[in-house]
């Protein structure tokens, strides 16, 4: 009885045992049967060949060059539809945006005066080094601006009103300009980067800046707020970190795109092609606001750049922390 | 209105790159050193399903190169074609970039090995330049549709794998091979007649 029990308790555990795993086998088998002809079947099938063409499959070829075996670059054209469909109306939205957006504010808010009226004492603020670093990224970035936004614009907004040897010749000249001083724009923002860098570390009083706008608003609860800043406030910070990112990744991609001779594969020239254009967008927007804010928004904000010095009043509305830690160290340099 | 469109019958190209070398002597006045506006590319090479394609610029009727370019050189001919005017080309390689089939190819120049004027497959079709010129002879190469003719590429493919013409002509006498190739018993392609 005993030794029967166990028999048919035996024979219910392993009989299903040995059959699932008959069954799972032979299930098994079929899978790698039908498998196996799959693959028989793509060597020789033509819809199998034309999907693998399709999704950028690459042969045997002759031909010497950039991925010369590969018959369909399936990238190239999606990056095409992001460059126009997306990034070419962004750029002009940008450009035109911006501009709009900070003449408007100057209408409405007028310049941020001198709340003290100017010393006529002129503290040292940029050196002569600085300077030339300065205007010479400056231009360059500029003029790599102008030709830039023309290779990217040019042809929506350009070419049609102007004669077709006209257009040839901006558009050959934009390209030549933009490839030749790319360069000169790598090592002046080098240099900018490499020897700005100290005076550009956050600091608490760089939130208090951002809640009141920097003190440039002059109506409603911002009116008459001058918060801390030292050498360099807030806006300015910003500024600087966004144009040693976005100027490494400009200048990285654009080397990519100019020196034909690196061979890269197509992906990652397009990739270039759509990182330049988003950096571009970002630092042409920085530039439009940094320009509008030396010139005109800020009174006496253009004179560092033009003279090196600054006018005492200047520096103790808009860099009080600055203005403060140079009279404790007693460190004041003032324009003979 | 015809749309001119190339084909390629893989079960006959034995890339034998004989359309390479066609197009490249038929337009030596243009094609300038280590450029090939053409090419063969084998698929499984030496495995079973081998399949060999030429392939050129496929004169695509959304192309991408005519939508990315900067400098806005492209055009479309009457007869589908796409073309470019090299005095308005800059040798971005934007072109490059985008195109499907590689088809765009640049001549290398001296400084820093930069890009010179793009170079592709006109169809045989020459440029915007008078046809016939000198100047369209020196930067295009041959017009022979001008001429009435279809690309050198396809009318000296000697399997006549590589078609060319008019999308309609050229799909229907592809329709009637695989039509003829898919009846049993037809190892030749088309029925042959005998008595």
């Amino acid at each position: 009885m005993f030794i029967k029990s166990l028999r048919s308790l035996f024979a219910m555990l392993v009989i299903p045992l040995v059959l699932s795993m008959g069954l799972g086998l032979s299930a098994s088998a079929m899978a790698a049967d039908e498998q196996s002809s799959q693959q028989q079947a793509g060597k020789t099938s033509d819809a199998d060949l034309w999907r693998a063409v399709k999704s950028g499959e690459s042969g045997y070829t002759v031909a010497k060059g950039v991925e010369t075996g590969v018959l369909i670059n399936v990238v190239g054209n999606e990056g095409e539809i992001v460059r126009n469909q997306y990034l070419t109306p962004v750029m002009g939205i940008t450009v035109v945006g911006v501009f709009a957006a900070f003449l408007f504010f100057y209408l409405v808010n007028g310049p941020s005066k001198l709340s003290k009226g100017f010393s006529g004492k002129m503290v040292l603020r940029w050196t002569k080094a600085d300077l030339w670093i300065h205007w010479v990224m400056a231009t360059s970035c500029l003029a790599l601006i102008f030709t830039g936004l023309n290779i990217m614009l040019g042809k929506h907004v350009l070419q049609p009103y102007i004669g077709e040897g006209l257009w040839a010749s901006l558009i050959y000249g934009s390209k030549t300009i933009h490839d030749w001083v790319g360069p000169i724009f790598i090592v002046s923002w080098l240099l900018s980067v490499v020897k700005w860098m100290p005076m550009q570390t956050f600091k608490m009083y760089d939130l208090k800046w951002f809640l009141v706008v920097g003190g440039y608003v002059n109506f409603g609860p911002f009116k008459g707020k001058h918060p801390d800043s030292g050498f360099a406030n807030a806006g300015e910070k910003l500024w600087f970190w966004s144009l040693t990112l976005f100027g490494l990744f400009i200048a990285a991609s654009g080397l990519m795109l100019v020196l034909p001779g690196l061979d890269l594969p197509r992906e990652a020239s397009m990739a270039a092609l759509l990182i330049h254009s988003i950096s571009a967008v970002i630092i042409i927007a920085f530039t439009i606001v940094h320009i509008w804010m030396a010139t005109v928004l800020s009174e006496g904000g253009m004179e560092c750049m033009v003279s090196g010095y600054c006018d005492e009043n200047w520096a103790i509305q808009h860099h009080n922390v600055w203005y403060d830690e140079m009279k404790d160290s007693n460190s004041i340099v003032y324009k003979n | 209105m015809a749309v001119m469109k190339f084909l390629c019958d893989t079960k006959r190209c034995i890339e034998c790159n004989g359309c390479v070398t066609a197009c490249k002597n038929e337009n030596a006045s243009a094609i300038g050193w280590g450029i090939q506006r053409r090419r063969v590319v084998t698929l499984h090479d030496g495995e079973p399903g081998e399949a060999s394609i030429s392939v050129a610029c496929m004169h695509c009727t959304d192309a991408p190169c005519m939508a990315v370019c900067p400098a806005d050189c492209f055009y479309r001919t009457e007869d589908g074609i796409v073309l470019h005017n090299k005095e308005t080309c800059i040798g971005c390689g934007y072109c490059f970039y985008a195109c499907p089939f590689g088809a765009p190819q640049f001549p290398k120049k001296s400084a820093f090995g930069s890009r010179g004027k793009m170079d592709k497959c006109t169809f045989c079709a020459g440029g915007p330049e008078p046809d016939f010129s000198e100047a369209e002879r020196k930067l295009y190469g041959a017009n022979r549709i001008a001429e009435g003719k279809l690309p050198m590429c396809a009318e000296l493919c000697a399997t006549k794998a590589l078609l060319a013409g008019d999308a309609g002509v050229v799909s229907d006498i592809y329709r009637e091979r695989t039509a003829a190739r898919g009846a049993p018993g037809t190892i030749w392609g088309y029925t042959p007649t005998t008595g």
